[in-house]
């Protein structure tokens, strides 16, 4: 015991250590912090007032664009799905229109928009009514804010034009082109929350990402880490002091506790910084992050799925570091052993979608599959209890079995050197007292 | 008399390849021995199966007169044949790990660890990673790392190699140094000359079994002096002469040969001298590179005959 806890350590400090394990523990929460807060940093403080010049064929239409866009601007009103250029966008705009239309007109706008006097101009044809059709020109296409903006404003004109020319009164016209609002519940055996389905859909992703990535890394790290010591053939040296079984334990357990002190640094950034950045996210995109935050249970969840779906993966990927004598054969080992972790992936966004499916259900009870589907999952709606743990066993039961077989091939390869082992003779491993 | 090391019969088979095939010897407490062999003919799994990393299909591994178990290994040290440290630890982490794998505290570890470093010249480097040293530094440290817990018994695979005179000196002044202490040492080597002269018994197995065995006092008596040394200018063609030369090492201008049963060592002389001009001529007791030359030869015609 003392033995394991010896190689334990060494296999921790050794890791934690490294360059690459504080500049990916320190860099992954920044990074993550970046990109969520920076862009709506610079978003707001790109407030210097922009120029826009309405040109139409007639002056009430090139009005009425010009007053949708203010009231556009003032309330962010018009659709939930682009309100990105919504309410705290502080970006003023000076907003002039021009008539009537000429091509000479055009090319002086045009000229001034190069020249940075302008920003942009939208262009409307006599005929906008009936090909419902316009030209928004500026320096930048990158300002889709403004042409949808832009848009918007316009698609409102020309219908309020459109409702008038049938009858309508104004303010019928404004209800009618009114935003409508559908709110999402979502009803879990707790009761019914409500909910939106950005946020609803970007967590579970996110903390899919998480455990995905840290068991993949950290299981090859396992496996880097015994063809490390079978090629420098410390392995001898060891083995003339621990056994096998000892050796593979500490170094699975060893770099175990590196992932999980990475994955316990990242939350704790991630409830400091998280905090901050989502309030940041909802203020630019507005309510469909207001869902976003961690439940308790899911958050418990998080390292035991980890530590079920390392194991599984570190004890494969430590029998393949015994089997062969380089990465290169390693790397041809690793993509069967790496395939049940990508269709994770693959599957992952229909099961965030629809979590309760029949072929959700068997991913989440599959040995090599159910450590991650189920914490997505759970993550997404609470699944019930007696399949939580049913999964869990499965995952317990299978990991036993792999132990046994990965510790019986990682015992004999681990000291063959030379030509890379077939399947027969990797079956004799195993059979192998 | 106490043995450290008790092979009884021991087989090892991978697949269908006999690595060790009912190998048996004792090696007596204070001893040295050694271990010989030309590549290939199963020192190293012979060796792992001393120190518990494989297990024999047969026979039986007793270490200080007891069934081998791997509380017995503490008293064991192991320098295996390639070097085994990890690269990119410091010298002293590797030491002090190793050391506390056999049982050292932290403390005690460290202090041997300096001790040693200091003995074999290597201080100023301990906080250097492995990889940054040459590889004879690598070997000297490997050999601390063997030692470090005090072992009653070390099995050393080419200690030597890799070793530049000076540190070859310093290693074996450290070994004899053991062996006053009354620790038994077990040498796997080709290098015949430092087996000569340190070891007071040998093994020699060739492909799996053993070929000669006893005390190399002995051994030596054995082959008589039947042993010419000659230093000469020109050419021998009669070291092709069955009917005088059984088998001969010639390193041009130097040869050392055994005579062939019968020949008379004062006619080979004169045949010599007619095509070559002879410098020194010896009859001494046969060296053990020819002794392990002779010995590997005359099982490989046995093998081949079966």
């Amino acid at each position: 015991m003392r033995n394991v806890l010896l190689i334990i350590r060494r296999e921790y400090l050794v890791r934690v250590r490294t360059k690459a394990f504080m500049f990916f523990t320190v860099l992954m929460p920044l990074l993550v912090g970046a990109v969520v807060v920076l862009p709506s940093q610079f978003m707001l403080r790109a407030s210097s007032t922009r120029h826009i010049v309405i040109a139409a064929a007639d002056r009430e239409l090139a009005d009425s664009v010009k007053n949708q866009l203010t009231v556009l601007r003032a309330s962010g009103e018009d659709d939930p799905m682009q309100n990105d250029g919504g309410k705290k966008n502080q970006q003023d705009f000076e907003v002039s229109v021009e008539t009537p239309l000429s091509e000479a007109l055009r090319q002086q706008l045009i000229g001034e928009v190069r020249n940075g006097n302008l920003d942009g101009f939208a262009w409307i044809e006599p005929d906008a009514v009936a090909t419902r059709k316009g030209i928004y020109y500026s320096r930048g296409t990158s300002d889709f804010m403004e042409a949808s903006l832009v848009s918007r404003a316009l698609r409102l004109a020309l219908s309020g034009r459109q409702l008038a020319d049938h009858g309508f009164s104004l303010s019928q016209a404004k209800t009618l082109l009114g935003p409508v609002h559908v709110d999402t519940v979502h009803i879990d055996r707790h009761g019914a929350n409500k909910s939106n389905g950005l946020g609803a859909f970007f967590l579970p992703f996110v903390l899919l990402l998480a455990i995905y990535m840290t068991v993949l890394i950290y299981g090859l790290y396992v496996m880097r880490s015994v063809l490390e010591e079978k090629t420098s053939r410390v392995v001898e040296v060891l083995l003339s002091s621990v056994s096998p079984m000892q050796l593979m334990a500490g170094k699975i357990i060893g770099v175990g506790a590196v992932g999980l002190t990475q994955i316990g640094i990242w939350t704790a950034a991630g409830s400091v910084l998280g905090s901050g950045s989502f309030a940041v996210a909802h203020e630019i995109i507005g309510d469909s992050m207001k869902d976003a935050h961690l439940s308790t249970p899911v958050l418990c969840l998080f390292p035991v799925f980890f530590i079920l779906g390392y194991a599984t993966y570190a004890c494969l990927y430590a029998a393949i570091g015994a089997m062969v004598n380089s990465d290169e054969e390693a790397q041809q080992f690793q993509f069967p052993v790496t395939l049940p972790l990508i269709l994770c992936m693959v599957f992952a966004t229909a099961i965030i979608r629809d979590p309760n499916t029949p072929f959700a259900f068997w991913l989440s009870m599959f040995p090599l599959t159910s450590p991650i589907i189920m914490f997505v999952r759970v993550s997404v709606s609470m699944p019930p209890v007696w399949q939580i743990v049913a999964s869990m066993a499965i995952s317990l039961v299978s990991l036993y079995g792999l132990v046994w077989i990965s510790s019986r091939i990682y015992r004999i390869g681990i000291l063959m050197y030379g030509k890379r082992p077939t399947l027969p003779e990797i079956l004799r491993w195993i059979r192998y007292a | 008399m106490a043995y450290t090391l008790e092979l009884d019969r021991v087989t090892k088979a991978y697949d269908d390849f006999v690595a060790v095939d009912n190998l048996s010897f004792k090696i007596p407490e204070g001893e040295i021995f050694g271990l010989l062999g030309p590549n290939g003919a199963g020192k190293t799994s012979s060796i792992r199966m001393m120190i518990g990393i494989t297990i024999p299909d047969s026979g039986g591994v007793s270490l200080f007169g007891q069934p081998l178990t791997r509380r017995l290994l503490d008293r064991v040290g192991y320098l295996p044949e390639e070097r085994g440290l990890y690269k990119k630890m410091k010298i002293i982490e590797n030491l002090v790990f190793l050391g506390q794998l056999k049982g050292l505290s932290v403390a005690e570890s460290r202090r041997r660890s300096h001790q040693w470093l200091e003995r074999l010249e290597l201080g100023r480097w301990a906080n250097s990673k492995v990889e940054e040293l040459s590889k004879g530094m690598q070997q000297k440290a490997q050999f601390i790392a063997a030692v470090l817990h005090e072992p009653d018994f070390m099995i050393l695979d080419e200690p030597f190699s890799g070793l530049d005179p000076a540190s070859s000196v310093v290693l074996k002044d450290a070994l004899l140094d053991l062996k006053k202490q009354g620790k038994t040492i077990l040498f796997s080597t080709h290098r015949m000359d430092t087996v000569e002269r340190l070891c007071d018994s040998i093994c020699l197995v060739n492909q799996g079994r053993s070929v000669l065995l006893g005390s190399l006092r002995e051994i030596k008596a054995s082959y008589g002096r039947s042993s010419v040394q000659l230093e000469y200018e020109g050419e021998l063609p009669l070291l092709n002469d069955p009917m005088l030369v059984a088998n001969s090492n010639d390193f041009g201008n130097y040869v050392e040969l055994r005579l062939a049963p019968g020949a008379d060592a004062q006619r080979l002389l004169e045949r010599a001298m007619r095509t070559a001009e002879i410098r020194r001529f010896e009859m001494v007791e046969p060296s053990l590179e020819e002794i392990f030359i002779d010995t590997v030869e005359s099982t490989k015609v046995v093998t081949s005959n079966a």
